[in-house]
């Protein structure tokens, strides 16, 4: 069964069509990914299924049960945990209290949450800066913090926004075996990225928007030779 | 270090108006005493929680009003009148907070501006409650005897005691607040509002939560104030002046502290006195000028600077 079913989902801004009637789903266990050429509507999609801007239309269903209109705290709680594409860490508290607090949510006893958040940050090789500050922190484990401060809700399903940009070749390669990593623990994993390299590698099967549409599903093999895509991605050739 | 400090402090606190028995220290005391109530109460939604409210005299004039219209309409004593003052405000700020927290950053600030000032004109003009514009007067205190001893409210000294009570109320809730779950909740929520919903924290009702136990201590600083001065009107508690004093003392204090609050009071009120004794026009200015130094060069404030030196986050 589906662990998440999106279906005729559409969001307007004002006269702009940012999302139109996109459907999809994603089945336990699997990493999905979700890519599109520049403004085709990605984040939006995580907004939306994550409870940050309503939708005008359509449903989102987790596990049958229809999310949209639920607050972001309450989908969180739900099990569906998300990053943010530009990091959003606390970032004027340490990265041990940044995960705690995640953790806070399944663990309601301080030391409980913090056994936890070690836990986690252990295996997203942050081990050794529990005590930095966020903001002190490089790019790459900002973006490591988002994802741990996420896997910290202990959540079914994992929302992550272009967590390879910025990062440099050798630093995308590790981040691609941690996310394959984290879906082989069980947790189902949508996967938003520019860096179509990385996502083929990694993803089962991959939705391809474009303008707010979904314009082709599929394995990552066939989703490279599918001409639309091409077309979205490199422009089509003028005859 | 602090199993000494806090109780020295303590003691200091209960024995000062028997080492400066002059009223006009005592009275410059009771004074700070109440900033650093309406200073601890500003900090825990301006500070640790991020929300600047410009409008906290609404909390602050709502527990004035209800602390003397129970008084002198049904006869309650202030020394429970007080106390309920504190529970009125915390439960005007449920209404104020679910509607104002749908906005964010400056528009929050703005709406509890004007909540501020709806309610100031509700009281100018509700007279049948309030005896609008006329204010509120009380003439005498009830009379108190304990163990035979009866409190003579001419005298200072009582207010001194009561207020010294309130003030380490508010600093010891400050403290205990932020050692709860909720006071993490607060930090995340300055920190960053949507990475605190996105790990599932009800950001809206840690926020009204964080607004009534800071409109708890202003209401309760308000009834404080009314039987004190033993006159309110609306243009005197529910003043736009009062709201931004309260930011002053957080802001100088050290916002984020706990004991922030009776170092800005401290230093703000001594201030203000010395430049009013010093300079009888234009004393404003100076205190004004203060104030832009102490931002300038003390953005952490002043506790929040010296806290480092005592080797403390509190």
């Amino acid at each position: 069964m589906a662990l998440l079913k999106v279906e005729g989902l559409t969001k307007y801004f004002g006269g702009l069509r940012a999302v139109h009637g996109l459907s999809f789903e994603v089945r336990s266990g699997e990493i999905l990914g979700l890519i599109g050429p520049n403004g085709a509507g990605k984040t939006t999609v995580f907004n939306l299924i994550a409870g940050f801007i309503p939708p005008t239309g359509g449903q989102v269903l987790l596990e049958g049960e229809n999310i949209v209109g639920m607050k972001p705290y309450a989908v969180t709680r739900k099990g569906i945990a998300r990053t943010f594409q530009i990091v959003k860490p606390f970032r004027k508290l340490n990265v041990l209290e940044n995960v705690t607090l995640a953790a806070f949510m399944r663990l309601p006893s301080r030391a409980e949450a913090e056994h936890g958040a070690r836990q986690i940050l252990e295996r997203m090789g942050l081990g050794l800066k529990v005590l930095a500050l966020a903001a002190d922190l490089t790019l790459s484990e900002q973006k490591r913090l988002e994802i741990a401060r996420a896997l910290a809700t202990g959540p079914k399903l994992l929302l992550l926004d272009e967590p390879m940009s910025g990062l440099n070749a050798t630093e995308i390669e590790q981040a691609s075996l941690l996310v394959r990593d984290i879906c082989k623990e069980g947790v189902t994993i949508i996967w938003v990225e520019h860096v179509l390299k990385a996502i083929m590698n990694s993803s089962n099967r991959v939705v391809v928007i474009n303008q707010g549409e979904k314009i082709a599903d599929g394995a990552p093999e066939e989703i490279v030779e599918n001409p639309e895509v091409i077309a979205a991605y490199l422009g089509t050739k003028r005859m | 270090m602090r199993k000494i400090v806090i109780p020295l402090a303590i003691l200091f606190l209960l024995a000062a108006p028997w080492i400066v028995s002059d009223p006009f220290f005592v009275h410059l005391m009771i004074i700070v005493l109440m900033w650093t109530v309406l200073g601890a109460s500003w900090n825990i939604l301006g500070g640790f929680t991020g929300q600047v409210s410009f409008g906290h005299a609404t909390f602050l004039g709502a527990g004035a009003y209800t602390t003397m219209i129970l008084y002198l309409k049904l006869g309650i004593a202030p020394w429970y009148g007080i106390p309920i003052g504190g529970l009125a405000a915390a439960l005007i700020a449920l209404p104020v907070g679910v509607i104002c927290f749908r906005l964010r950053g400056p528009y929050f600030a703005l709406s509890t501006l004007a909540v501020a000032e709806i309610v100031r004109l509700v009281a100018l003009n509700w007279e049948s409650l309030t005896n609008g514009p006329v204010g509120l007067l009380i003439t005498t205190l009830p009379d108190v005897t304990f163990w035979g001893w009866s409190i003579d409210w001419e005298n200072k000294t009582p207010f001194y005691y009561i207020i010294a009570v309130l003030a380490l109320g508010a600093i010891a809730a400050t403290y205990k607040m932020s050692r709860t779950r909720l006071g993490a909740y607060l930090l995340a929520i300055r920190e960053d509002i949507d990475s605190a919903e996105a790990i599932g924290i009800n950001t809206v009702q840690a926020r009204v939560a964080a607004l009534s136990l800071s409109a708890f201590f202003a209401g309760v600083a308000g009834g404080f104030y009314a039987m004190y001065f033993r006159y309110i009107d609306p243009d005197a508690v529910f003043s736009i002046a009062l709201s931004i004093e309260m930011v002053f003392i957080a802001v100088v204090g050290g916002l984020t502290t706990v004991v922030g609050p009776l170092i800005g009071a401290i230093v703000l009120v001594t201030f203000g006195e010395t430049f009013r004794q010093i300079i009888l026009v234009g004393h404003l200015i100076l205190y004004g000028i203060a104030m832009m130094l102490a931002i300038r060069y003390m953005p952490e404030g002043i506790w929040g600077k010296l806290r480092l030196w005592f080797g403390t986050r509190y």
